[in-house]
């Protein structure tokens, strides 16, 4: 390991010390007295790690032999994470501590499962790729099952590693075949042995294998099953987790092997990574229309929003990466938003999940139920709300690369979709007024509920400029 | 993609019906917001602020007249997010100068009027943002010279209205209208949409004044057809065509100044700006000429039939305003010069009288209680300006000389008998559509004035300036318009000529008299008929009663269509989600092991052959390890027997590792191995049996599954083991390993040096295991002793 | 020898997915270490199997034998290995816990009711 190598990990490198110097602390510390404390300190590292790679800029560099990737890319989907996850972290102190579910190891594991997703976005070699997605599965696998009372929680954690190590196994089996046949783990030695054109057959199989291993930790369908089941059982903040940093690293991921080891025959993936869009897009928003839990129902969104912003993928173009990277940042804001509004959703001091509790909500709290609708008009890509900017966006990478029978499809389904975003803003607004719903919530819920809304208003205005980072990134990618 | 719509009352509204008493209690409380003199709170400056910005923008827009009457077009661009070809860019011309001052104009007005309407709401502030917010979006909608400009604009128009009505709702039946309104028109924009990009894709250019110059490129490209049908079906929707107008009487529901603004003079009318701006692109084809034919006279007649049948005021006014709308569309369809024509001074005028009726309605409901036209009667001595008010309106919509309603007449009349799909069927459409207005007038605007009346809910009383300026100007100007037509020739019809025909020439000479001609004779008939009409009305609405009352309405279906998707939502989660872990395997498996069997069926491209003679007998002894070992775990009740058979295996597997070669691979097997059997040793001793007592792990549809998954797997290695592999890697490390890392180990020099970050990974990924589950032991001994 | 070991692993895998689609979440485990035993060897088969000749450099030469074993799938075994390890200890905890919250081992029965949620 040579220096350089060790300057293209400096961060995951840093937030690993972090952790284990955390872990230590709280195993001999005050165990979970210190669990607030870990919660801010933890999301201020993620912060700072996150504004410190932004501005780290500077040229693509490789490390380990091309094992380990440090370009724009990586970069761009980073400073996503890491901010995402700071957020949600921050969020769910005061959501968590008031219920007594603050245990010390959650923020640690946090840290943990960010580092594994950081190792993902950069993994440049078949092997770091599956150890960086164990590394942020195990993570998971434990924070879904993190609540102390609930027969739910554990179940939910139970599914979902199930489901989840199954997956891995698939992915490692395609991982396996792909080496059969290449000869090589190394992204730039598979997209030389495949070659342009017609990839052989046993090498397509190993693509299909790996990529449906991805669609499964970006719950796509129809390897979406444990999302709803997860995201209900899991405690809210930790639901509010699953829902936007994971989602970046394993798109990014996706996208990464796509165009890094299988960018010669995007003929051949297109196919697979379109009928995967297609199927999530109208799974989800299909199925959510007869939810009455809010979480099940973002559930639902989720998978239709991966839809969505996978058509940015299989457009195969640098211009369909960006589009699909600036649908992920305003689709993570937006969940940050939605799930702060989420958090702070009470009666009785006790959570609430029910939609039908937002009744005649615009009566009581009008401030919020603007926010709140302003989030998911955005969610269903009204304009001109955000989301639906990044709505165009991949539709017109999806034209731009003559997926016309595509977009057409996912306009369909976007039509069906927001029936359900709807149906919550019409409750607020036209509800019946009998179920109230107290005003719960932190001023930090509020606070991330205020930015995101306002994010989606104000971001009309020129995107925050994230366009040009999102094209400079998908360059580094694509090319 | 959603366009959220109108519908639900801002102050209770008395619905058709036998009304007068059907909500006494939120009528009373609206009645005592606008007559006792202690509520008469001022509005404050959120009551006059919204008037002087629309009055200024109002005197804004009229500085543009003179230039746009000379011909030209005035052009602002921005760029706003150029890689999406978004770029915020304005045009003014004829077409779009006369919405923005009827948009302004008629806002003032209405700001003016919801200031008193409204009094002493404590959230009139908040109204008043919505309300100046959906004039804002209207008249980006009708300035924006970029199609995705334009269509953000669209959708924003649905936002602020939904706003509107969302602001004050108790009735739970509109809840219903509000959700039909938000998903008919929002289904329509989304089509609209892909319509849009299609166009911009097939004309290379998102700038509307760019696109409109193409019209031949247009007509020629494959995609016209699709562009035209999806472009359609969002004019359609907004401004609410058969079959897709079952929304707008149900949106009546809204509160008056909204009704007023939103569902006479504006909003709806974008459906029509839309069909109009973008004429000269997509019109001059059969399929538009008679799509619009037949959808704009079946509307217009279908709605006319309609507005006879009603008894609430309100109501009346929607379906003439479908009945408005539809003739605009049969305007639209040819191109002819006196269509054009025609239709510019319809939407002028009605645009005048609709608004003033609105305003007139909202008067009377103010100042009695009830809109129903059977209890309304004898107003003209208590509210007299209201009575003129109304008077003007309604002759100018009745198409009564001097007012301009007659010009729009005879205008559409010209051009109706030129027709170029069926001048027959238009003019007979127009005549029928035009008597049931001058029928419908009567009834609505001169009936509940000047007929003996009834008891009405509150004793009548006139309303104060702010709300009858409204009516009262609009109304005037209705008259000064048929007095001075060439105003409006000038300023409006020959501007939009040169817009929509490239021609400012065309447009047809506007008079009050032209002369005995045909148009002229049928005006007399449409007279003629209409007092027909409005003596046998007792009949008329009857008839219609059993033979309109009974036609097959897709708002019945509205409700079916609605249970039904939720119903097909619920079945298939009940099939994909259950719940059930097995469930998901199964398909998950299934999945796999369906499409790879296919694939290689298909492609079989590689002969396999299995050739076991080069197998020493070591080698079948490994093997033979590992099968026993697993089949004996498959079918063991037994945990103990389970657990020696899994370290069967993970010794046989490791026996393979040390046979070919890979000692370290094979130790560490055995170590791992190892670990695990003890680990899961004293797990068991702690849970229950495999099979509980009376139960059999008996599954053979388990089975094929699982054997099938199993040959799919075998097969595709061995597809792989056929073809020769590549060691360029390999011998890459072979040689680096000494001289670079000084390991003689190749393995462990890949290890720690080569792939240090796989260790790195290992290293995480042990503790985090370890972390996770200390985790989850912790929390199972709490509960323990809690 | 490949064929065979080819078959074999076909063998594995199919017995694992049986096993894996048990109503009894131990039976799932020991699917689990099954394929994991399965996939290594399909990593390392995949990688071509060599008789008798370790990669290793031997004393004096710069370089490995001309036939040494393919040393980069044993390196990744490797990893495979540990990190089915930390998965598999994991997992053993997961479904500890499970059965002493939930009571039970069968998969099916681990789906909550609705009213029950709240009381646990």
């Amino acid at each position: 390991m040579t220096s350089a190598d060790f300057q293209t990990i400096l961060p995951e490198f840093l937030l690993a010390l972090y952790a284990l110097a955390a872990l230590l602390f709280g195993v001999y510390g005050g165990k979970d007295k210190l669990g607030p404390v870990l919660v801010w300190v933890t999301s201020a590292v993620l912060a700072v790690i996150g504004v410190w790679i932004s501005l780290r800029g500077g040229e693509a560099q490789t490390g380990f032999h091309g094992m380990f990737l440090n370009d724009g890319f990586a970069r761009f989907a980073k400073v996503m994470i890491l901010f995402s996850a700071a957020a949600v972290l921050l969020m769910s102190e005061g959501y968590m501590a008031r219920r007594n579910l603050l245990r010390f190891e959650y923020p640690i594991l946090v840290a943990l499962g960010v580092i594994g997703m950081m190792v993902m976005v950069s993994a440049g070699d078949l092997m770091t790729l599956y150890m960086g997605l164990e590394l942020q599965s195990l993570s998971l696998y434990v924070v879904a099952a993190l609540r102390r009372d609930s027969i739910k929680s554990t179940e939910a954690g139970l599914k979902y590693f199930v489901l989840g190590a199954l997956s891995s196994g698939l992915l490692l089996y395609g991982c396996s075949l792909t080496y059969g046949f290449a000869g090589t783990t190394l992204f730039s030695g598979i997209i030389t042995a495949v070659g342009e054109g017609q990839a052989p057959l046993g090498l397509l199989f190993g693509l299909v294998f790996i990529a449906s291993g991805l669609a499964f930790k970006v719950s796509a369908a129809p390897f979406h099953m444990w999302t709803p089941d997860v995201y209900e059982g899991s405690p809210t903040p930790v639901t509010a987790f699953f829902s936007t940093a994971p989602k970046v690293a394993a798109l990014g991921l996706f996208a990464r092997v796509m165009h890094d080891a299988f960018g010669g025959v995007v003929g051949d993936w297109q196919q697979v990574v379109s009928a995967i869009a297609i199927a999530s897009m109208f799974l989800g928003a299909v199925a959510a229309i007869g939810q009455n839990n809010i979480k099940r129902l973002m559930a639902y969104s989720s998978i239709s929003h991966m839809g969505y912003a996978l058509i940015g993928l299989a457009a195969g173009t640098a211009l369909g990466v960006q589009s699909m990277l600036i649908y992920m940042a305003v689709y993570v804001t937006m969940n940050v938003g939605t799930f702060a509004f989420i958090l702070s959703m009470e009666k009785d001091g006790q959570p609430v999940v029910e939609i039908s509790s937002l009744n005649m909500y615009a009566k009581r709290e009008p401030l919020r139920a603007l926010a709140l609708l302003v989030l998911m008009f955005s969610l269903a890509g009204v304009p001109p709300m955000l989301g639906f900017f990044a709505k165009l966006g991949v539709w017109q990478a999806g034209i731009d690369a003559d997926l016309y029978w595509l977009v057409g499809l996912s306009a369909v389904a976007s039509a069906i979709g927001a029936y359900y975003y709807l149906r919550i803003v019409f409750l607020m607004y036209f509800g019946k007024d009998d179920d109230a719903l107290e005003a719960g919530g932190s001023p930090v819920l509020w606070g991330f509920l205020m930015v995101s809304a306002a994010a989606m208003v104000l971001g009309v205005v020129n995107l925050f400029g994230i366009e040009g980072a999102a094209a400079a990134a998908a360059a580094t990618l694509v090319n | 993609m959603r366009a959220p719509r109108p519908a639900a009352p801002l102050t209770p509204a008395v619905r058709s019906g036998p009304a007068p008493t059907a909500t006494p209690t939120q009528r009373a409380e609206e009645t005592a917001i606008a007559t006792d003199p202690k509520s008469d709170r001022r509005n404050g400056i959120a009551g006059w602020a919204p008037v002087l910005l629309s009055a200024t923008l109002f005197a804004w827009f009229c500085t543009f007249l003179p230039a746009v009457a000379e011909g030209e077009v005035l052009l602002w661009q921005l760029d706003w997010v150029p890689s999406l070809s978004v770029s915020l860019s304005f045009l003014v011309d004829g077409l779009s100068l006369t919405f923005l001052l009827l948009i302004s104009g008629i806002g003032t007005l209405v700001m003016l009027y919801s200031d008193s309407y409204l009094r002493g709401d404590p959230q009139y502030a908040r109204f008043a943002l919505y309300l100046t917010s959906f004039m804002l979006s209207m008249l980006g909608l009708v300035a924006a010279d970029n199609l995705i400009a334009l269509f953000v604009f669209w959708e924003l128009t649905t936002i602020t209205s939904y706003l509107l009505i969302g602001f004050h709702n108790d009735e739970a039946d509109s809840r219903r209208s509000a959700l039909q309104a938000l998903l008919v028109t929002g289904t329509g924009a989304l089509a609209m949409m892909a319509g849009m990009i299609l166009m911009g894709v097939a004309a290379g250019t998102f700038e509307i004044s760019e696109i409109v110059a193409q019209g031949d490129v247009l007509r020629e490209h494959p995609w016209y057809l699709a562009i035209m049908i999806l472009i359609l079906a969002g004019a359609f929707t907004k401004s609410a065509q058969v079959p897709f107008h079952f929304w707008l009487p149900n949106a009546m529901a809204a509160p008056t100044p909204v009704s007023a603004f939103l569902h006479s003079a504006t909003m709806v009318k974008g459906g029509v700006y839309l069909l109009a701006r973008l004429h000269p692109a997509l019109s001059g084809t059969e399929v538009w000429l008679w799509t619009l034919t037949i959808a704009g006279a079946a509307t217009a007649v279908f709605a006319s039939l309609q507005a006879m049948r009603q008894t609430d005021m309100k109501q009346v006014l929607a379906y003439t305003t479908l009945m408005a709308l539809g003739t605009l569309t049969l305007f639209l369809a040819s191109g002819s010069a006196y269509a054009i024509t025609a239709f510019v001074v319809f939407l002028v005028t009605h645009s005048f009288y609709k608004a003033s009726l609105f305003l007139m309605a909202g008067c009377v409901d103010h100042g009695t209680g009830t809109r129903d036209l059977r209890v309304l009667g004898g107003l003209a001595r208590a509210m007299p300006l209201t009575a003129l008010a109304a008077a003007i309106a309604a002759l100018s919509m009745a198409g009564l000389p001097p007012f301009i309603g007659f010009i729009a007449k005879e205008l559409g009349y010209g051009g109706s008998i030129e027709a170029a799909s069926s001048p027959l069927l238009v003019t007979g459409a127009a005549l029928i559509a035009n008597a049931l207005m001058f029928t419908v007038a009567a009834v609505v605007a001169l009936n509940p004035f000047w007929r003996r009346g009834g008891e009405t809910p509150s004793k009548p009383h006139e309303a104060d300036w702010q709300m009858l300026a409204g009516p009262l100007i609009l109304a005037a100007l209705g008259l000064a318009a048929g007095i001075f037509p060439h105003v409006l020739e000038h300023y409006a019809a020959a501007p939009i000529a040169q817009s929509l025909l490239g021609d400012a020439e065309k447009a047809k000479e506007l008079h009050l008299w032209a002369g005995v001609n045909t148009p002229f004779l049928l005006s007399l008939a449409t007279f003629a008929l209409g007092l027909v009409l409005y003596f046998a009305r007792g009949a008329l609405r009857r008839a219609l009663e059993s033979t309109v009352g009974r036609l097959p309405d897709l708002d019945a279906r509205w409700d079916d269509v609605i249970d039904g998707l939720k119903g097909f939502a619920a079945w298939q989660t009940r099939l994909l989600q259950t719940g059930k872990l097995r469930r998901y395997l199964v398909v998950i498996f299934a999945t796999y092991a369906g499409v790879m069997a296919v694939t290689l069926a298909m492609k079989a491209a590689v002969v396999v052959e299995l050739d076991f003679s080069d197998l020493i007998l070591k080698q079948w002894m490994v093997v033979g390890l590992i099968v026993t070992g697993a089949a004996i775990v498959t079918v063991t009740r037994s945990r103990l027997a389970a657990i020696a058979a899994l370290g069967t295996v993970g010794i046989g597997v490791a026996l393979t590792f040390i046979v070919y070669s890979a000692p370290d691979v094979a130790i560490t097997q055995l170590l791992i191995e190892t670990l695990n059997v003890v680990l899961v040793s004293v797990a068991l001793l702690r849970m229950p049996l495999l099979d509980p007592a009376g139960t059999h792990d008996h599954r053979p549809k388990d089975a094929v599954l699982a054997l099938a998954v199993g040959g799919v797997v075998a097969t595709l290695l061995l597809c792989v083991l056929a073809v020769p592999m590549d060691m360029r890697l390999t011998q890459f490390f072979e040689e680096a390993s000494y001289p670079d890392a000084h390991g003689r180990n190749i393995v462990n020099v890949i290890l720690v040096d080569f792939r240090a970050i796989d260790t790195f990974g290992e290293i995480t990924v042990v503790v985090i295991a370890a972390l996770s589950a200390y985790a989850l032991l912790r929390t199972t001994g709490r509960r323990d002793r809690a | 020898m490949e064929t065979l070991l080819s078959l074999t692993i076909g063998l594995l895998i199919a017995a694992a997915v049986y096993l894996m689609l048990a109503r009894n979440v131990l039976r799932f485990l020991f699917g689990m270490l099954l394929l994991s035993n399965a996939v290594n060897l399909l990593i390392f088969t995949a990688g071509r199997l060599t008789f008798g000749v370790p990669s290793f450099v031997p004393e004096g030469a710069k370089l490995p034998p001309e036939d040494a074993a393919n040393a980069l799938p044993q390196a990744l075994v490797l990893t495979a290995i540990v990190i089915g390890f930390g998965l598999f200890a994991f997992a053993l905890v997961l479904v500890f816990r499970a059965y002493t919250s939930l009571g039970t081992l069968e998969s099916a029965k681990m789906r909550v009711a609705e009213p029950e949620e709240e009381k646990a």
